[in-house]
């Protein structure tokens, strides 16, 4: 927590923390349209019930207000982690089905992949500041997926989006838990706050 | 001779080497190669070459690294810079690779004669690339959710190489692909960038020389956007009259960047925008509304946005959207002015009333009508008089008197406060004094001093002065309180009149006018001068004004030049109210040019040349000639009036000789049957009065005849044909005057023909008749009218007696040479003698003596038509003196009376045709 004390460390988490904040809430806006354009390009129905993506975490969790920042920083990490893994399989099953025929929805799912990767960088960068590890990715990683079928493909891509959506709203509220002034040194370990 | 051959043998296995084939490669096999093989150099840096030489080409070929010679194209690099290495190697060195060129070959001079190319290479200089510097970013918005971010860097000094430049960028944990730019090297552009990552972006420059990277641009695309402008822009009036909402829509979304707004507005028409304060705007937000607008006036507005912390850039403005303010009622009556026209009757005035349209910020809406209330004041009993009017303007008949005219504008909110003008009925208030125009720009600027009684306003009226047209009036009203307005709409070069009238609260004062213009320039063309009068040595000129629209401003003066064609021009400056001017001192009956030129402030123009020309002689120069001359002319006459008076004898002696009387002459009394011999010599006797004041003698011979001209001859052949009766007997006597002419001595039947000729005549002639045949002729004196010269039988008479043969060789003609026709009279009787020769198949002694002989068949008759004849004869001899005129009729009328007339002389006046004494 060295480094969290100093000014120019306060001043590069409120930064990171702020970018952190909008790019989620972009990556959210970005999601949400690319759902659309995703369910209407695999001719699936937007009603339809996926099952939990393997190797999310859920974006809900009980007691969140509890959570410290460290939690919600680890929690978060695993999470895009996981994303950006997903989605750049997405991206490459993207390719191989519908090669350059729909080169917009292909565009979508990178500017979505960069902005994951970018929250990922993100989050590192705050874990950093915090002087806390960073856990490998191979071992957050998630498993291989099995072989699919197309159809198990696209449900999965469309459980994938659904999910980053839900996740960009957590991570908005989380890097805003995060932005707020540090309390008193000792009042509280870690970066736990109340929201 | 071995030498010989085997340099030959050596330069056939040269080129074989460097031309045949190689057996493996099927290329070139060289004698030699050089290092390094076509480098690229830097710029100014040295350089060295090396030239290595095969061995098999020594075995063969004899030659060695100290026979080779560089060269750079065609140019043999100076010896100075080789350097033999070995036998096989030969290096040359450059100290400024800008010396080089392409290409830089390595040759052998064989057998020191024969110069073979061994190898060459391509040398390319160029320079490193520089750093690139001032890297710049920029993230255009292209669409809802795509952004390109551009970047420009200035690529450093030209390198003269292929140089490549790339745009690269990567986030710490992510490098992306480099972006190459296309055709340019100072820019490129990345697709698709991603906002709220600070992203290092730098440029990297390379080419053959080197490599160089700009500084890193460490930035945050989403900090350096340009969005697109709002869309979607409305504009929506309410109920108030000063009030517009302004409505648009963002392009941007509020999770990817919030932003400020400027608005910009301004009327349409207007040039100048006016802002909404940008602290009103700095909050998202899709619409506004702007206060402290006009009435009923049209406003266009546009709008554009940037992020709201002010990082980045501005965007475009948006499209322009027009709104209207509600209206509201007019915010002032409309100004109002009158003319009166006090001309058709004296009880009347026709009062022209004429107002200004309100200003739309104004009217505040569309006025619908006028209405104009008038009130008499001086009679107070008397109700106002209201008119509704659509127009500007309103006619009345009013008696003469004071008025107080009231308007007020209406449109469909209400009235307007209303507008008062005071008539009154006489303008006997004090006027503006100092009247004064001042051009300013496109305005003329009118001022005034103002009277010392206090004024409401100040009507300021103007018209443009035209020569053709009337004076159509414009107006506009100024505040009491200012003493200058600026008129609009005055056009350049037009003379403007322009009054202003004071207005009272109690009255109106008079109006004070100036003529001004705007702008002057030179007149439109020059005064047309002619002249009025020319004299010896003035001029008088007169000329026109210039009409006011030819003027073009004030004419300040009018200058006359004029010169004459080879001499100095003279100026002239003359008033410019004068059309009239008198030019002295010219030189007499000389050409003179003039031309007149007008001048304004602004320059001058010239008018066509006239030309006149001076007189000779001044006014009465030619009546003191004239005059005298006639008086001394006159006086000449006078005195050879007197001078002939006192020479009377002497002048008639020459001129009216005195003619005898036959009538009283004493062959009256001669007898006819003895005839007196005429005294030849006693002339005296003959000629009392002494007519004949000299003679001279003519011979001709009588062989002569070819002398004669044809022409002579012809009047002869006429009379031959017309006298053919008469052929023989009265030829040459025939009645034709010896002053006649040769065809009017043929054209005897001529009644009207006269006899000019008024010289002085042979007047007697003895006339011989010889006797037929052996006869004795009878020599009968008879009077001749013939101007021929005295027969010569009468002279030989008395100046060569015996000599009778004579006159038939040779004839004496006397010649009278008294009279002032001499040669006149002279002619015709030799012609005269030419007929009668003709006649008598040349026998001139025939003629010249009148012989009748027996060719005659009728000598009597002869006799006596010859008697007849010689009456004749004298009576024109009588005209031949007198110049009368010749009356041949008588010579035909005589044959008639031949056979009743005496066969003698008898004196002529006793017969009808004979001579009578004029």
């Amino acid at each position: 927590m060295a480094a969290a004390d100093s000014p120019s460390a306060a001043l590069r988490r409120r930064d990171l923390c702020s970018r952190g904040i909008r790019l989620a809430g972009k990556m959210r806006a970005d999601v949400v349209d690319l759902l659309d354009a995703y369910v209407e390009q695999q001719g699936l129905d937007a009603s339809a019930s996926v099952a939990a993506v393997e190797g999310v975490p859920l974006a809900a969790v009980e007691r969140w207000d509890e959570q410290t920042g460290t939690q919600r920083l680890l929690e978060n990490l695993a999470a895009y982690r996981a994303f950006r893994a997903l989605l750049a399989q997405m991206l490459e099953e993207q390719r191989e089905q519908l090669g350059e025929a729909d080169a917009g929805l292909g565009r979508a799912l990178a500017a979505v992949l960069l902005q994951v990767s970018a929250f990922t960088y993100h989050l590192e960068e705050l874990l950093r500041l915090e002087s806390r590890g960073i856990p490998g990715e191979e071992e957050d990683g998630p498993p291989a997926p099995p072989r699919l079928s197309l159809f198990e493909q696209k449900l999965r891509g469309l459980g994938v989006l659904r999910e980053l959506a839900q996740w960009a709203v957590r991570s908005v509220r989380d890097l805003r838990q995060l932005a707020k002034p540090s309390p008193a040194p000792g009042a509280a370990p870690g970066l736990a706050e109340s929201p | 001779m071995f030498s010989r051959w085997n340099w030959v043998a050596c330069g056939f296995y040269l080129v074989l080497n460097i031309c045949s084939p190689d057996a493996s490669g099927g290329l070139v096999q060289s004698c030699g190669h050089i290092i390094p093989e076509s480098p690229v150099l830097a710029l100014g840096s040295n350089f060295t070459a090396l030239c290595i030489l095969n061995e098999s080409c020594l075995d063969f070929g004899n030659i060695y690294a100290s026979q080779i010679i560089w060269k750079i194209k065609n140019r043999v690099v100076p010896k100075e810079q080789y350097r033999e290495i070995n036998r096989t190697v030969s290096s040359v060195t450059f100290n400024d690779t800008s010396l080089l060129a392409t290409p830089l070959t390595c040759n052998i001079l064989a057998d020191g004669q024969i110069e073979q190319n061994i190898y060459g290479i391509t040398v390319t200089v160029g320079l490193a690339p520089e750093k690139p510097e001032n890297l710049s970013c920029i993230v255009h918005q292209m669409a809802r959710f795509t952004y390109d971010m551009t970047c420009t860097w200035n690529p450093g000094r030209h390198t003269f190489l292929d140089t490549q430049f790339r745009l690269r960028y990567s986030w710490p944990e992510e490098t992306f692909p480099d972006c190459i730019p296309k055709d340019v090297n100072n820019s490129c552009t990345i697709a698709d960038i991603q906002f709220f990552v600070n992203t290092e972006i730098w440029v990297e420059a390379a080419n053959a020389l080197g490599k160089a990277e700009s500084d890193p641009l460490v930035v945050d695309p989403v900090d350096i956007v340009k969005p697109l402008s709002p869309q979607n822009v409305s504009v929506s009036s309410g109920a108030l009259p000063n009030f517009l909402k302004l409505f648009w829509e963002n392009w941007i979304s509020d999770t990817v960047m919030t932003l400020k707004f400027n608005i910009r507005y301004k009327i349409v028409g207007d040039t100048d925008w006016m802002e909404v304060p940008l602290e009103d705007t700095a909050s998202p937000r899709t619409s506004f509304g702007i206060q402290g607008l006009r009435p009923y006036t049209k406003y266009v507005f546009s709008i554009r946005c940037m992020k709201e912390d002010g990082l980045g850039y501005w965007s475009d403005w948006s499209e322009e959207k027009t709104g209207i303010t509600a209206a509201d009622k007019p915010s002032k009556g409309p100004p109002i002015w009158r003319i009166i026209d006090a001309s058709h009757s004296p009880a009347f005035w026709t009062v022209h009333l004429m107002w200004k349209p309100l200003k739309p910020f104004e009217a505040n809406g569309v006025i619908l009508q006028y209405e104009v209330t008038v009130r008499d004041k001086s009679s107070l009993s008397s109700p106002p008089k209201k008119y509704n009017v659509t127009s500007t303007n309103h006619t009345l008949q009013l008696l003469i008197g004071t008025y107080e005219v009231t308007l007020i504008a209406r449109n469909s909110v209400g009235a307007s406060p209303p507008s008062v003008l005071l008539i009154p009925a006489n303008n006997s208030k004090g006027p503006v004094k100092n009247l004064r125009t001042l051009p300013k720009h496109d305005k003329l600027w009118v001022g005034w001093t103002a009277p010392n009684s206090y004024v409401l306003k100040y009507v300021i009226e103007w018209c443009l002065v035209s020569s053709s047209s009337d004076c159509i009036i414009e107006w506009q009203i100024a505040p009491g309180d200012v003493q200058g307005v600026d008129l609009k709409g005055i056009k350049p070069f037009k003379c403007y009149l322009i009054t202003v009238y004071p207005l009272y609260a109690d009255g109106q004062g008079s109006g004070q006018s100036v003529k001004a213009y705007l702008k002057q320039d030179r007149p439109s063309k020059g005064p047309t001068v002619q002249t009025k009068k020319v004299g010896k040595a003035e001029a008088v000129l007169t000329w026109n004004h210039l009409t006011v629209e030819e003027q073009n401003g004030f004419i300040r003066n009018y200058t006359i030049l004029y010169k004459t064609i080879d001499g100095n021009e003279t100026v002239v400056t003359v008033d410019p109210s004068k059309t009239e001017y008198t030019l002295s001192s010219l030189t007499s009956d000389t050409l003179y040019t003039v031309r007149m030129m007008a001048s304004t402030d602004n320059g001058s123009r010239t008018g066509p040349d006239f030309t006149f020309t001076t007189q000779k002689f001044g006014k009465g120069e030619i009546e003191a000639i004239v005059v005298p001359v006639c008086l001394a002319f006159l006086l000449i006459v006078l005195l050879g009036v007197l001078f002939c008076f006192n020479k009377r004898d002497l002048i008639k002696k020459h001129i009216w000789p005195i003619v005898p009387d036959p009538s009283k002459s004493n062959i009256a009394h001669w007898s006819p049957q003895v005839p007196a011999k005429h005294n030849f010599n006693s002339k005296d006797q003959m000629y009392p009065e002494g007519s004949f004041t000299d003679v001279s003698v003519v011979e001709i011979e009588a062989d002569d005849k070819k002398s004669f001209s044809e022409q002579d001859l012809k009047p002869f052949d006429l009379l031959k044909k017309e006298k053919s009766t008469s052929e023989g007997h009265s030829s040459g006597i025939g009645g034709s005057s010896c002053m006649s002419s040769p065809r009017q001595s043929v054209s005897d039947s001529d009644e009207g023909e006269t006899t000019q000729n008024t010289s002085s005549t042979v007047q007697y002639s003895t006339v011989v008749l010889n006797g037929y045949r052996d006869q004795t002729p009878v020599q009968v004196f008879s009077r001749s009218e013939s101007t021929q010269p005295l027969l010569d039988s009468e002279e030989r008479s008395e100046d060569h007696a015996g000599g009778a043969d004579i006159p038939a060789q040779r004839q004496q003609y006397f010649r009278q040479n008294g009279g002032q026709d001499e040669t006149n009279t002279d002619r015709p009787c030799f012609e005269r003698t030419k007929q009668i020769t003709h006649a008598n198949e040349g026998d001139l002694v025939g003629f010249v003596q009148l012989q009748i002989s027996g060719q005659s068949s009728q000598p009597l008759g002869l006799g006596m038509e010859k008697n007849t004849q010689e009456a004749a004869l004298s009576n024109v001899l009588q005209t031949c003196t007198e110049g009368q005129t010749v009356r041949p009729e008588t010579v035909e009328e005589n044959p008639l009376s031949v056979d009743e007339m005496p066969k003698s002389y008898l004196p002529q006046t006793v017969r009808q045709g004979g001579y009578m004494p004029q």
